[in-house]
């Protein structure tokens, strides 16, 4: 869909395997090691207490810090719209509860972990925080569940509905839920980048406010798309100077990347973001987050470089993200 | 009330009072509960009644026409069903449909968690039942039923707990306004687990009699399952392709009641927001409000919080409100495309579905509709569905007069 009413980026930040709620990846990237790696946390207590810090989740706490961020950069502290994409929700909990019902029956559960795993848990924390009483969804779409929360508060603003969205993406990831979703070869495949874990919020504007970083000018979301539609979609999307596509080391996806991104933008400068951020059902959102961050400092690290020109430079984006019968188009455009 | 607007063509349903559209027409109209002792669910505590759909897995992979063993949560065999129906009733086969942009939106939270509680001892012991990890998540859910119709070119999986549903149709309404969309087939899937089963039990709001929502006695819900969905589309495009619309949305709410993650606010803000929402977004006066299906979970907290929010919209005119929930359990991530399959068929039926269970009000409270009541004219019906988080969401539905069928009524 092509935005024809503006849709901004007034912030962005992320909670992730790279340096935390900073940019410093792109001048000194962390070259994750391994299969399995967790986020780097900051400290909470500048926005949880530590009585709350201890109650909350890994995936609760970073959503609280980047929403704080993201609001404070863009001078926004009550969105229209609080909409959230967890591919998992909050597996911690979901987990805790879930062995304990496995082996201890049904008789002794814990309230608080079975109020904690619900997905939703994550976008009504920060409503109830921030006392935002606006529009409030989480999306749980598996790998695409990112670009469906962007499309959400891009339509609402193509409608005049709403003229801020704080758009979160959440996962996070533990070792014993890795070693089953190795088992089913999402992760821990010969050559594939390591797991990682996501928190991401952008603040969406429909006006060009002082922060406004890029403009939104394209969204869509395909499921199950004949090459035809595909290619259909992509010119309709049109030229972008560079691709940031989720290549991830496994062979299949990867050439579906590299074949689409061959046939139709041979010009353009393509980079990798999963062997930086890692890979889990929201990391598209780490790829969007870096598109903004290289549209904002008009550069990149090179191990984000595969193929195309060098040292021409970047105007606008377009964000690829392909997972099983779906694929995510995201266009960012330079101010 | 927007231009060219919303129309609903075609409804499925599955829940504990019936298996489709003419059977829970039925069951709502002799004011029968489907709530019973648990049957199909393998759990410890069967001293909660629950609203089961009155089928097996195995009776369901057979009415579907899937082979034993495939790999399918009873969530995905629900929808399936609730689906079928739908598409059928609005004529969505493959041939007609060709070329058109048809989203499938469909809400759950339980995800495929009925096969993951059973097999997870096995998940971490080695490769046994290994698919079903694959079928855990929120997203599997709805890819499973989509692909039961090869005509999706977008599938959504909002996850708000017990408005999962109503944010679907929401979104599918979004899409059709901005041209995203020819078609969206909207609604949620949920069954009963073990896994919420408990949680709601560790949270001590389940009743262990047949739940009573707006009574002064009232305890606790009884869980549900069941799966509902709505075919949505522009009137016009109804019209173009010669298939009836049933009732037009003609509005839309939601809000977040920011409060708390299990409980809503006693002067229920959330809810408030939503409804009202809802009627400005249609234009629609409080007075033109014929009937109210309630959230009504039968909780002390939600029932008295929601009729708070009632009371401010509607001051000493509450239209009448039932919690069919009273019939049916709460169907969680489903409810909202359940309710609103049971808003549309007391509207097209002209009549009040019962809240059962119901004898003594609240005190200041509202009285609802204790009997099934034939001979309501319903030109508009709200459909609400609160879900934990406060997420809170409410639809306007409104009876096509003679006019709206050109289109032309504002």
């Amino acid at each position: 869909m092509k935005l024809t009413h503006p849709v901004y980026i007034s912030a962005a930040t992320q909670i992730s395997i790279q340096q935390p709620l900073s940019e410093e990846w792109i001048n000194a990237p962390v070259m994750p090691e391994g299969l399995y790696n967790e986020a780097i946390d900051p400290l909470f207590k500048e926005w949880l207490s530590a009585g709350e810090a201890r109650r909350l989740g890994k995936i609760m706490k970073r959503a609280v810090a980047t929403s704080a961020v993201a609001m404070n950069r863009s001078g926004i502290d009550n969105p229209d719209a609080i909409i959230t994409a967890t591919g998992l929700g909050c597996v911690k909990n979901t987990e805790l509860f879930l062995t304990d019902l496995c082996n201890n029956g049904e008789q002794l559960l814990k309230p608080t972990q079975f109020m904690q795993s619900t997905h939703n848990t994550i976008g009504s924390l920060i409503a109830i925080l921030n006392k935002c009483h606006g529009y409030n969804v989480t999306y749980a779409n598996g790998d695409i569940s990112a670009e469906t929360a962007l499309l959400d508060a891009a339509t609402q603003m193509q409608l005049g509905d709403i003229k801020t969205a704080l758009v979160g993406a959440h996962d996070e990831m533990t070792p014993c839920y890795y070693t089953l979703l190795e088992r089913i070869g999402y992760y821990g495949v010969k050559g594939m980048v390591t797991s990682g874990e996501t928190a991401v919020s952008l603040m969406l504007t429909d006006e060009k406010n002082d922060s406004a970083i890029c403009r939104i000018s394209d969204i869509t979301v395909l499921h199950k798309a004949s090459d035809s539609k595909i290619a259909d979609t992509l010119t309709k999307t049109g030229e972008a100077s560079c691709i940031i596509a989720g290549f991830n080391g496994k062979a299949e996806t990867d050439l579906l990347y590299k074949s689409l991104i061959e046939r139709h933008y041979p010009d353009s400068t393509v980079l990798q973001y999963k062997n930086l951020f890692g890979e889990n059902m929201t990391s598209s959102a780490l790829g969007i987050y870096a598109a903004v961050s290289i549209l904002k400092h008009g550069r990149f690290p090179s191990a984000m470089y595969v193929a195309g020109p060098t040292g021409k430079s970047i105007d606008s984006i377009i964000c690829l993200n392909i997972s099983g019968n779906n694929i995510g188009i995201v266009k960012l455009t330079a101010l | 009330m927007i231009q060219d607007p919303v129309v609903i063509t075609g409804i499925g349903i599955i829940s504990a009072i019936g298996n489709d559209v003419v059977a829970t027409l039925d069951t709502l109209k002799r004011g029968e509960s489907g709530i019973d002792m648990i049957k199909y669910l393998k759990t410890e505590h069967t001293e909660f009644p629950v609203g089961e759909v009155k089928m097996s897995n195995e009776e369901m992979e057979s009415k579907l026409g899937i082979a034993t063993g495939t790999t399918t949560t009873r969530t995905a065999l629900m929808g399936m069903i609730a689906l079928d129906e739908a598409v059928e009733m609005a004529r969505l086969d493959a041939a007609a449909t060709a070329g058109s942009d048809i989203a499938f939106i469909s809400g759950t939270t339980v995800g495929g968690m009925d096969r993951s509680e059973q097999h997870y001892l096995d998940f971490l012991a080695g490769d046994s039942f290994k698919e079903y990890i694959s079928t855990h998540d929120c997203g599997a859910c709805s890819e499973m039923i989509a692909s039961k119709h090869d005509i999706f070119s977008f599938v959504a999986t909002p996850s708000t707990a017990c408005s999962s549903a109503a944010n679907s149709i929401i979104l599918g309404a979004n899409m059709l306004l901005t041209g995203q969309s020819n078609v969206v087939v909207a609604g949620g899937s949920e069954c009963i687990t073990k896994f919420h089963l408990n949680g709601f039990n560790t949270l001590m709001i389940l009743d262990r009699e047949h739940c009573r929502p707006f009574d002064e006695t009232r305890a606790g819900l009884n869980l549900g399952e069941g799966a509902a969905f709505l075919v949505m589309e522009r009137m016009s495009h109804a019209l173009g392709r010669n298939v009836k619309p049933l009732v037009i949305l003609a509005g839309w709410g939601n809000a977040c009641d920011a409060f708390h993650q299990t409980a809503s606010s006693d002067d229920g803000e959330g809810a408030y927001r939503a409804m009202k929402q809802a009627l400005e977004k249609a234009g629609v006066k409080p007075e033109q409000v014929k009937y109210i299906n309630a959230h009504g979970t039968g909780t002390p907290n939600n029932d008295i919080s929601e009729t708070h929010a009632m009371q401010r919209l509607f001051g000493d005119s509450v239209p009448p409100v039932s919690s069919t929930k009273s019939s049916t359990g709460h169907t969680t991530s489903a409810s909202g495309s359940i309710e609103s399959v049971i808003t549309i068929l007391a509207m097209l039926n002209d009549f009040l579905p019962a809240n059962l269970g119901f004898k003594t009000p609240i005190e200041g409270g509202v009285t609802p509709v204790a009997k099934p009541t034939a001979g309501a004219d319903i030109d508009y019906a709200l459909c609400n569905s609160f879900g934990f988080g406060g997420n809170d969401s409410s639809l306007l539905y409104m009876k096509p007069g003679s006019d709206d069928v050109e289109g032309r009524k504002s």
